[in-house]
């Protein structure tokens, strides 16, 4: 009763670095209460090659679930196959707090009539309990919980155990799936990256976002350079901006324009005026650069940069390769 | 078509909340409270299907004391045709107890769709719409961006990180409902009238057993608004470390 | 009497007769129309009125071209009405004359001014037919207007005219007898020219001219009602009804029952506007004056007022048999005065600055059918631009249209030693005089400064004033005038219960829009109070030479231009108090003023809750005034509102580097000693 499961998220044959944090957060507890770790990495044919990725992460076993049903996400036959799996004795099971992960834990927590712990930032096991910490009221305040259910089922909040390196074995084991997995009231028909690349503002997890401070349309390149740099973010502007033609109004953010409420805002030469942070306060992390340090967008954010932006930017997008890179 | 929609009654998000005494919930003095986000768009969704279609009923279930009538008559006055309040006075924080207590009143409703949020904008569980699908035995679509009813099934699309899926289940369902799908409308003062005349049953909660308990409540550690980490390019460096490591955003 | 008296009294008594059925029959339309507040009081005022504006054409003189040739035909009217009557009179019974009645020198005052406003009137009717056909006066041309009716008018007129003195003249003519020279002299002088007319011929001319002027006069009239022209009746009844409540009052929101008026929430259609609001519709000439004003409108809007008060006479016309006929017979038309005639569009592009009715010479007022319609769509139909629901939201939830903590309303202040009245209240103390911040204000990092700057000045002078702090919520005039009388009425009612518990008596306040509410509109909760602008408030402050004053400060800007705020100025009259500041606080500097200032002001654009709603038609309201401001050659721009400085701020800072915007609190606060 001392192993531990690690639910590695896989989307499109592809491993997702969600599915690395996992094996990671199972890993450091495994190492401190002694058992093993379990990752299991379910998908169409050929997601099997991904194991090793795995065992190099800390898993000491690879339950590999191969079959055309799971090409796609299916939730309903990946919650037969794991409630099973767990129900046959584990201290703990991680799943990722991202779409999917919040998706099976649930499912997974319902059928074996559990409670469980959503979008933990921190947990500390104990003999018969875990302690977590899990954000609530849009972040503005942490819950303290003891999960003292077993197994205890936790969804991680991205980042909060990064992932690391510490090769175990990684033996596979095939996986089978239970009963038909086809034969599933709940199909996903299609599974598709989104279009263009170009994440809509409402739903991009960061924006960086342009004022006047730019100058002029062509440095909106510099923007756009950073907004690469994290892969997952989205391009937005001040009202300045789309006035004067630089962006379109689409992008404006504020009060007649997107509401927004990102994980991370980057303010690049934007001075803060209340019809903008009408559109943007609520964002998780709210970052700002401008030159000069009186600008009221500073008392609106978390961290500040006085600086120019033709400066900070190419630093900063530097940065952030690097920091993604690494990662 | 019979739709109901589950609705929790959260404080206003915009406040700066303090911990009670108990340290185990907020301070509620001076809180605004409304429709939780997410519950609000799955009621705008549930009466833009009876709309359309120009026929069926939308239930609106809220669990907790009295004051989520109030929860309740705007959801009436947005266009719901009737409510049902399950009283319970004290805080519950276990996810599965408050299902247990839904399901229960929607059992024998005959509903062909049950809509919940996403998740509930102050303890953000995300939880009770799968607990309330798997007691009910009924098929569950989480988080749903689009959707569509027709010919008995359920077709939606889910947002994921840089991607999306389109999902489909027969009816009877549950749906969890996420952003971008519509607005919650702002109710006419002829809703607000119309409201007041429409039926609000009021029954006990029958809450399940309780298996999570919280422990306590913290403000997070504070990080000074307006932090200045640094002049010019030469503070990029300590930027991205908070980031990472403080913010936990990269 | 003759044959041709009795014809002609026969013609006399139908025409007469179907006048008098046509103006019952549009006094009657009116029935159709909601109760409105009493409009038979303040007989003096409404006297005053109507000689002032009516009578004299008090407004009508604001165009220096159109005013004096209107003037000039208006008052010939009033003349000449007089000796149509004597005209007809004579008609009917041969040798009737009004020296009878009158002392023999009046008769021939009176006759010379016959002749006297003949000839003006055919000058300034030839000048209106020149004007028209060869200029294309901008106001007078849209898509709303009649553009035939009026050359069919003046020609009318015209003729008018030119029968009467060819009857006169060849009366003369025909029976030299009749003449009297000296008291008709232009038509004596028109006689002499076709003296040469044999007297038979000349009794021919006189008799078929006397005939075409009788015809032409009764013809006249009775084509009045079916014409724009029906404010040559309308007009004069209408300024004596118009709204006379006075500065602060005329612009005030009527109160709204939401209990009682379950059925219908504001105006859909005809029949829910008032009485006079459709009675504006007869008085109007279309005279365009209201739209060439109007700051939506010169921008490229859609908006016209003076297409909003055409429709509503149009479908008045339409929607009124309807609805008068009991049994059915009225035809009818599946359409609203909303979306049929008037769209949603043109309603929302409208700021509310009254620019309309202060230039309207019939005193027409456009804004309570635009706000009244606006009523309809948010109450009743929750139809509004979708960037307006997080205001809302917010002003429901938060009591300010922008998401922020109230908690941080009182922020401003840390460190200045401001008390709230709560806090005064505990010590058992209280204040003289209460400042109201306003939303702006409070959480606006621009309007804070205003703010600061003030509180200081009251410091500075030793005015012993405190803040609400928490306890103040938005003033709720954003909601109501976007139509949303629920919140609003919400958000009145609580601060008047706040206002009560301190016991104030006295506010200050830099926001004209919280001074309009809490001074005008707050009486319909019961709350009355002694509110004061803080530009009249600074400005009496420094002429008790309260105010410390630095003079040794060396001035950076030269020029100053003052913009009016549409609340303070129109809705409240209040136009010297900020200039006098602004003067006192800087003597050397010199102020100059735009084109458009003082009653004519050109709004910011941000008024009528314009704030919180995206301006994509045509050009910004606040680029206009921006470009207006910087033509003055000015190095900075004033103003005393802090929606006024959000809007020109934004635009003028896109055009200038070097131009800056100042609240007057700020200047003077600047040299305080
Ligand atoms: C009715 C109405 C609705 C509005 N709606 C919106 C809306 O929806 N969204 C919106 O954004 N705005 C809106 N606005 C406009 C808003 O008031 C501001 O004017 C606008 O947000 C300002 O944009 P900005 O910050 O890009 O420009 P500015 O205010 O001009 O700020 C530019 C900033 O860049 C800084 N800067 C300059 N050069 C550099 C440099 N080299 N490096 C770093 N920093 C530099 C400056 O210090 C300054 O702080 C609205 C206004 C009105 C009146
Ligand atoms: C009176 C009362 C006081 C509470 N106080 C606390 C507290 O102090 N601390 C705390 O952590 N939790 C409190 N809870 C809430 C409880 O934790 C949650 O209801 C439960 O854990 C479900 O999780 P969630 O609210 O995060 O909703 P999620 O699992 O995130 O699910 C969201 C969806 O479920 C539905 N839903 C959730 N709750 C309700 C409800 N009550 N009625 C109808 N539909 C609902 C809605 O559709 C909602 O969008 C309280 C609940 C009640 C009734
Ligand atoms: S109030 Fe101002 S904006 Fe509105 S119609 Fe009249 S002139 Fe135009
Ligand atoms: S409303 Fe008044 S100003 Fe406007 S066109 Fe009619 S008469 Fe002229």
């Amino acid at each position: 009763m001392t192993n531990i499961l690690a639910f590695s998220e896989t989307r499109l044959g592809e491993l997702r670095r969600a599915g690395l944090e996992t094996v990671t957060a199972a890993r450091r507890v495994a190492d401190a209460t002694g058992g093993q770790v379990h990752a299991v990495l379910a998908g169409g044919p050929g997601i099997a090659q991904h194991a090793a990725k795995l065992a190099a992460h800390g898993a000491d076993v690879v339950l590999v679930l191969e079959h055309d049903a799971f090409a796609n996400y299916n939730p309903e036959a990946l919650t037969a196959v794991l409630a099973a799996r767990l129900g046959s004795g584990y201290r703990a099971a991680f799943f990722a707090a991202s779409a999917l992960g919040h998706d099976l834990v649930a499912r997974v927590a319902a059928r074996m009539k559990l409670a469980y712990a959503s979008d933990v930032t921190e947990f500390a096991f104990s003999a018969d309990s875990v302690a977590v910490a899990h954000p609530g009221y849009t972040n503005k305040i942490v819950q303290r919980f003891v999960l003292k259910a077993n197994p205890a089922l936790i969804s991680l909040r991205a980042g909060a155990v990064l992932p690391a390196e510490n090769a175990k074995a990684g033996a596979v084991e095939a996986l089978a799936p239970v009963g038909d997995p086809t034969a599933t009231r709940v199909k996903v028909t299609l599974t598709e990256k989104a279009a263009g690349g170009k994440i809509d503002l409402g739903e991009a997890p960061v924006i960086i976002a342009g004022g006047r401070g730019l100058k002029e349309a062509a440095n909106f390149k510099l923007v756009e350079d950073l907004a690469a740099a994290f892969g997952n973010a989205a391009v937005g502007a001040t009202r300045a901006v789309t006035d004067d033609g630089w962006r379109p109004h689409s992008d404006q953010i504020g009060q007649t324009g997107r509401l927004v409420s990102p994980d991370l805002y980057v303010a690049c030469g934007i001075s803060g005026a209340i019809q903008h942070l009408a559109g943007m306060r609520t964002s998780k992390t709210i970052v700002a650069i401008n030159k000069d340090k009186e600008a009221p967008i500073f008392k609106a954010a978390d961290y500040g940069i006085v600086g120019d932006v033709m400066d900070v930017l190419p630093a900063l997008t530097e940065a952030v390769k690097q920091a993604r890179a690494g990662a | 078509m019979k739709l109901a929609v589950c609705i929790k009654r959260v404080p206003d998000m915009e406040g700066r909340f303090k911990i009670a005494a108990s340290g185990t919930g907020i301070d509620e003095a001076g809180l605004k409270y409304d429709m939780s986000d997410f519950d609000g768009y799955a009621a705008e969704v549930a009466i833009q299907i009876t709309e359309k279609a120009g026929a069926g009923e939308v239930t609106v279930i809220s669990l907790g004391p009295d004051v989520v009538q109030e929860t309740l008559r705007k959801a009436l006055s947005m266009g719901a045709h009737r409510a049902v309040q399950l009283k319970h006075d004290a805080p519950v924080s276990d996810g599965f107890a408050v299902a247990t207590a839904l399901a229960a009143e929607l059992k024998d409703g005959g509903y062909d769709l049950i809509l919940c949020g996403r998740m509930a904008v102050d303890t953000q569980n995300r939880s009770t719409g799968v607990f309330i699908a798997e007691l009910l035995g009924l098929p569950i679509i989480t988080a749903i961006s689009q959707l569509s009813v027709d010919g008995g099934v359920v077709k939606a699309r889910r947002e994921l990180e840089g991607a999306y899926e389109l999902i489909e289940c027969p009816l009877p369902a549950v749906v969890t409902i996420d952003e971008g799908i519509a607005r919650a409308r702002y109710p006419s003062l002829k809703g607000i009238m119309a409201a007041k005349k429409k039926p609000l049953d009021v029954k006990p909660a029958q809450l399940g057993a309780i298996t999570y308990q919280l422990e306590k409540m913290e403000l997070p550690a504070e990080r000074a608004a307006g932090r200045i980490v640094g002049e010019g390019k030469d503070a990029v460096p300590e930027l991205v470390r908070l980031l990472k490591e403080e913010a936990k955003v990269l | 009497m003759t044959a041709s008296n009795g014809l002609f009294a026969l013609i006399v008594a139908v025409a007469a007769g179907f006048f008098a059925y046509n103006v019952q029959r549009l006094v009657g339309f009116l029935r159709i129309g909601r109760l409105d507040d009493s409009r038979w009081d303040h007989v003096p005022r409404r006297l005053f009125n109507l000689i002032t504006i009516g009578i004299f054409q008090r407004k009508i003189f604001r165009d220096a071209i159109a005013g004096p040739m209107h003037a000039a035909i208006f008052w010939g009217f009033c003349v000449l009405t007089v000796g149509t009557g004597e005209f007809i009179a004579r008609g009917i019974m041969p040798g009737f004359t009004l020296a009878h009645f009158m002392p023999m020198w009046v008769y021939r005052f009176y006759q010379n001014n016959q002749d006297l406003w003949g000839a003006l009137v055919i000058a300034a009717v030839a000048f209106a037919l020149f004007r028209r056909l060869t200029h294309r006066v901008k106001r007078l041309q849209g898509a709303e207007t009649h553009a035939n009716d009026p050359l069919l008018i003046l020609s009318w007129i015209g003729a008018l005219m030119v029968t009467m003195f060819l009857a006169e003249a060849f009366e003369m003519v025909a029976f030299p007898e009749h003449a009297t020279p000296f008291y008709r002299p232009l038509s004596f002088a028109f006689a002499n020219l076709v003296s040469f007319v044999p007297h038979d011929a000349a009794a021919v001319i006189r008799s078929a001219s006397w005939w075409s002027h009788g015809l032409l006069v009764l013809g006249f009239l009775n084509y009045l009602p079916y014409s724009k022209h029906l404010h040559v009746v309308a007009s004069l009844p209408n300024v004596y009804l118009s709204n006379t409540s006075g500065p602060g009052q005329a612009g005030v929101m009527k109160y709204m029952d939401l209990e009682a008026d379950v059925e219908q929430f504001g105006a859909k259609d005809v029949e829910h506007l008032s009485w006079k609001s459709l009675m504006d519709g007869f008085a109007c000439t279309e005279c365009g004056r209201c739209t060439a004003v109007c700051p939506a409108n010169i921008t490229g809007k859609m908006l016209s007022p003076r297409k909003i008060i055409v429709n509503v006479r149009e479908r008045l016309e339409q929607r009124a048999p309807e609805l008068l006929m009991a049994d059915g017979r009225g035809q009818r038309v599946e359409t609203t005065l909303l979306d049929g005639f008037i769209t949603e569009q043109e309603l929302w592009a409208c700021t509310t600055c009254r620019a309309c009715v202060q230039e309207c010479p019939v005193s027409i007022d456009h804004v309570s059918v635009i706000l009244e319609m606006r009523r309809n769509l948010v109450l009743g139909e929750s139809r509004f631009p979708e960037e307006v629901t997080p205001a809302f939201e917010s002003m429901e939830q938060r009591g300010s249209p922008w998401a922020f903590d109230p908690g941080d309303r009182g922020k401003w202040s840390d460190g200045m030693n401001i008390p709230t009245m709560a806090e005064l209240a505990a010590r058992g103390e209280t204040a003289d005089i209460l400042y109201f911040v306003g939303c702006m204000g409070s959480f606006d990092d621009r309007a804070k400064k205003t703010t600061v700057a003030f509180a200081k000045i009251m410091q500075a002078a030793g005015v012993n004033f405190a803040i609400l702090g928490r306890e103040e919520k938005c003033n709720g005039d954003p909601a109501r005038r976007m139509g949303n009388e629920y919140l609003y009425q919400m958000l009145a009612k609580e601060n008047v219960e706040t206002l009560a518990r301190y016991n104030v008596r006295t506010i200050v306040t830099a926001c004209p829009h919280c001074m309009h509410q809490l001074g005008n509109e707050y009486p319909q909760f019961g709350g009355n109070y002694d509110v004061i602008h803080h530009s009249t408030f600074i400005e009496h402050l420094m002429a008790q030479g309260r105010v410390p004053l630095r003079h040794d400060l060396h001035e950076a800007v030269s020029t100053f231009t003052y913009h009016d705020s549409c609340y303070l100025g129109r809705y409240n009259q209040i136009y010297d108090a900020p200039r006098q500041t602004l003067k006192r606080a800087l003597p050397v500097v010199n102020l100059v003023e735009m084109p458009r200032s003082g009653d004519r002001g050109l709004c910011c654009g941000a008024g009528g809750g314009r704030m919180w709603m995206e301006e994509s038609e045509g050009k910004r309201i606040n680029a206009e005034r921006a470009d207006e401001a910087l033509a003055t050659g000015a190095q900075a721009v004033a103003v005393a509102c802090p929606f006024c400085m959000t809007m020109l701020h934004d635009s003028i800072s896109s055009r200038s580097e070097s131009v800056k915007v100042y609240d007057i609190a700020e200047v003077v606060a600047e040299r305080l000693g």
